[in-house]
């Protein structure tokens, strides 16, 4: 609180006229129960709201204004619970439908002037209930108190309207005088609308076609044909029980939409084209009070009875929470398009708005007392009307100024959570293409790929086996020596070429001898044993010996290991060789 | 022959050039009133919302004189204070008959007398409170006192009911503006 005190004093001056209040207008609406409308096609908006009265023998009321003055005041059928408008047709001058729901109705007016009715479709009966009074209609007989007993094995809220009635008779004559007069037929299940909402059908502009969505007790939404009323889909609201109570919607019909239904149980479930079952989104730990979306980003913002208005991203991840200092009683989205910007008022119960940029609170209003319904759009010729209803029944109309901004105020927006995707390349053309060529061909791919990467281990194999046997290369790393050897010939005899490589850049290598060892069975060497001289740092050693191999016609195959020649280097004084390497000597090449 | 016309032969002023400003909230009836000083062949038939401004001329021998007829839909009354400097009287016209936008028309008013260019100036305005046939019209003195046009002390002011598709009310507000241009031009030699 303290703190908008502080902003308000800063800004002393309110961005918004007081247009017309008046207290004693005595009306009693609810949240969702006001619109704008050009009802008369002239470009001058109306605004209309439903007036309800609790008492059966008072009637509830749709009532019209131009500008602040009532201009049409006529009685509904039942309580009327939620107000729609909508263009149904293209007809010249564009004249919005609107529609009221009382009930299981909604009554669709045009020109103030009722013309169409429409019915939800009732519901099917449980079995146990059906059964009781199919027998009843059968044989013409029965006894209330066991018809009363069985009625009420079946929960209350899945009777009939009928059963419900009969179970509310206290006395028994009542009772049997309400079974004979119903008697003769199934009673019906009637469903009950909860809340109704309308979404673009082809094209997002002022004045384009929209259908209405229709939300209902047993959990059921239904979508109507603008122009015949008739239901294009239906849908279940969740898998889990849900009673919806408010719903909103985005995107457009003949495209793809996105419809949000806010249930009683503190769930927000999501229904897109063609589901026939929508799934829960977000699930709250307090009840829902009112929920709107952001148009641009897509944002949800729900406020519940804790006191708390949260934002989420439309995929439900929660973006932003902020704490009310009084209960909130209704919300209003305030579309400012000359800002470019949009707003969330927030109706608290201790008799001011709050109005929400992102998640900052931009603007303050104090009003007479708690809003039941605050309504923001064109009203008459201006383009920026907020309209709010209060509790106690006052009616005030307050005018944006022109030259009032929102920008100026520091805004922090960023989320808390980057709510951006990835920023994926596009889908180009060849991406496309290539997925359908590898889905179309996926064996040959594969086996090509198989192929290729077989190919791929056989060439490092070879090259493996060729550093092998190329016979360079073996060292010792702690004693800094490194032994490379040479076979030349084609034999049976061989030349072997040794260097033997002192790689200490600073020490000599002194004290070294090479020993051969053969199987003497297969070759004769000219030297056994070598003497190594003192090898200066980083330089090398060539020694050359020549081997004979001894030619003999079996035995050879057998033993092919024994085609080896084994060189160890060693300190004079040790036993361990310093150095120990094997020459494969190549079989000798028999010319014919 | 056109209101304006007969009125400046009436007076006959010298040869002068007066700029007069049309001012005041979009479907007031502005464009229908600048309409209706029109001589006969000139005159519109179709009135349409004004984008930007138009402007509109009146040739007499005496006073030539040019009527800036302003649009007063909110994305174009920025444009407004353009022409302050330059004009010699303002007619702000009001729609009667819209109640909730009284305020905004304070607002507006307010703004434009607020101005640099304007509240130094001893500029006339004539206010017409038009459209004064309608059913939920307010009288003139209505609009004058919720516009608390009683507090205006340095300018001369005006305020005539009208009906710009009749012209009726017209010509009183338009002899009065006249007078009063033709008064401060007169100071000035
Ligand atoms: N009943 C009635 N209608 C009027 C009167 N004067 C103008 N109108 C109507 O009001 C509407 C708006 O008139 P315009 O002259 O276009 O209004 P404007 O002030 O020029 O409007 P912008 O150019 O948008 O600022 C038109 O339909 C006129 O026919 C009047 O005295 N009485
Ligand atoms: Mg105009």
């Amino acid at each position: 609180m303290d703190r908008y005190f502080f902003l308000f004093l800063k800004m002393n001056v309110s961005k918004w006229l007081e247009a017309h209040t008046d207290r004693s207008a005595n009306l009693i609406t609810l949240p969702r129960n006001a619109i704008l409308a050009d009802i008369s096609g002239t470009g001058d908006y109306n605004l209309v709201i439903t007036d309800l009265k609790f008492k059966t023998d008072n009637k509830s009321r749709l009532k019209t204004f131009r500008g602040t003055i009532l201009i049409s005041d006529q009685a509904l059928p039942s309580l009327p619970n939620s107000l729609i408008s909508f263009f149904a047709d293209r007809l010249e001058p564009r004249i919005p439908v609107v529609g009221v729901a009382c009930g299981s109705e909604v009554f669709f007016y045009k020109n103030l002037k009722p013309f169409y009715q429409f019915r939800v479709p009732s519901c099917p009966l449980i079995d146990h209930e059906s059964n009781i009074w199919k027998e009843i209609i059968e044989t013409k007989q029965f006894d209330v108190d066991k018809m009363v007993e069985s009625l009420k094995e079946i929960p209350y809220s899945n009777l009939s309207s009928r059963s419900q009635q009969l179970l509310t008779e206290y006395s028994l004559t009542k009772a049997e005088a309400f079974i004979r007069k119903y008697m003769d037929s199934i009673p019906v299940k009637d469903d009950t609308i909860t809340c109704m909402i309308t979404l673009e059908r082809t094209s997002k502009d002022k004045t384009s076609i929209s259908c209405p969505i229709i939300a209902t007790e047993f959990s059921n939404i239904y979508i109507l044909d603008p122009q015949n009323f008739s239901i294009i889909q239906q849908a279940n609201t969740c898998n889990t029980a849900a009673t919806p109570f408010l719903i909103r919607c985005s995107g457009l019909y003949d495209v793809e939409f996105r419809i949000l239904i806010a249930t009683r149980e503190g769930h927000i479930c999501l229904l897109r084209k063609g589901w026939l079952e929508g799934k829960s989104l977000i699930q709250l730990k307090s009840d829902i009070v009112d929920m709107v979306l952001v148009p641009g980003d897509n944002f949800i913002v729900v406020a519940s009875v804790d006191k708390i208005i949260q934002c989420f991203t439309k995929r439900g991840q929660r973006l932003w929470s902020s704490e009310v200092n009084s209960p909130i009683t209704t919300m209003c989205l305030v579309r400012l398009e000359h800002l470019s910007t949009s707003l969330v008022a927030i109706g608290l119960k201790n008799g001011s708005i709050q109005f929400y940029q992102g998640r900052q609170a931009v603007d303050y209003l104090s009003i007479a007392d708690s809003p039941s319904v605050i309504v923001f759009g064109q009203l008459g010729q201006e383009e920026n009307v907020l309209v709010v209803i209060t509790a106690g029944g006052s009616i005030s109309f307050k005018i944006l100024k022109r030259t009032a901004e929102f920008s100026n105020v520091p805004q922090e927006s960023t989320p808390l959570i980057q709510s951006k995707p990835l920023p994926l390349p596009k889908r180009s053309k060849l991406f496309l293409e290539q997925s359908i060529r590898e889905r179309q061909h996926a064996l040959e791919i594969h086996q090509t790929f198989q192929q290729d990467l077989i190919r791929l281990r056989l060439t490092a194999a070879r090259a493996l086996i060729q550093n092998l046997t190329d016979q360079s290369g073996i060292g010792n790393e702690k004693e800094q020596i490194k032994l490379s050897a040479q076979v030349l010939g084609l034999g049976p005899k061989f030349t072997i070429v040794l260097t033997l490589e002192n790689i200490n850049p600073t020490k000599p290598l002194v004290g070294l001898k090479v020993t051969f060892h053969v199987n003497p069975l297969y070759y004769i060497l000219s030297n056994y044993v070598i003497k190594i001289p003192l090898i200066p740092p980083s330089l090398s050693f060539k020694m050359q010996i020549k081997a004979k191999e001894i030619m003999e016609e079996s035995g050879n195959e057998e033993q092919s290991n024994s085609n080896a020649i084994r060189v160890f280097v060693s300190r004079q004084e040790f036993s361990i060789p310093v150095l120990a390497a094997t020459i494969n000597m190549p079989p000798t090449e028999l010319i014919a | 022959m056109g209101l304006f016309q007969k009125l400046v032969n009436l007076l006959g002023v010298g040869r002068k050039e007066v700029n007069v400003l049309v001012v005041g909230l979009n479907n007031s009836g502005k464009t229908t009133v600048v309409n209706s000083f029109k001589s006969e062949e000139d005159k519109m038939t179709d009135i349409v919302p004004t984008v930007g401004f138009n402007i509109e001329k009146f040739q007499n021998q005496n006073l030539a004189f040019t009527a800036f007829d302003m649009s007063g839909h909110g994305r174009y009354r920025d444009l407004w204070e353009h022409y302050y400097k330059e004009c010699h009287g303002i007619i702000f016209v009001i729609d009667s008959s819209d109640r909730l936008r009284l305020v905004v028309v304070k607002e507006e008013l307010d703004l434009l007398l607020q101005h640099p260019n304007i509240c130094q100036k001893s500029i006339p305005i004539l206010f017409f409170a038009n459209k004064m046939d309608c059913k939920d019209a307010l009288s003139s003195v209505k609009i004058a006192a919720a516009l608390g046009l009683d507090k205006i002390m340095d300018k001369p002011w005006h305020i005539s009911a009208s009906n710009a598709l009749t012209g009726e009310g017209l010509q009183e507000g338009v002899e009065w503006l006249t007078q009063q241009i033709r008064e401060n031009l007169n100071v000035k030699h």
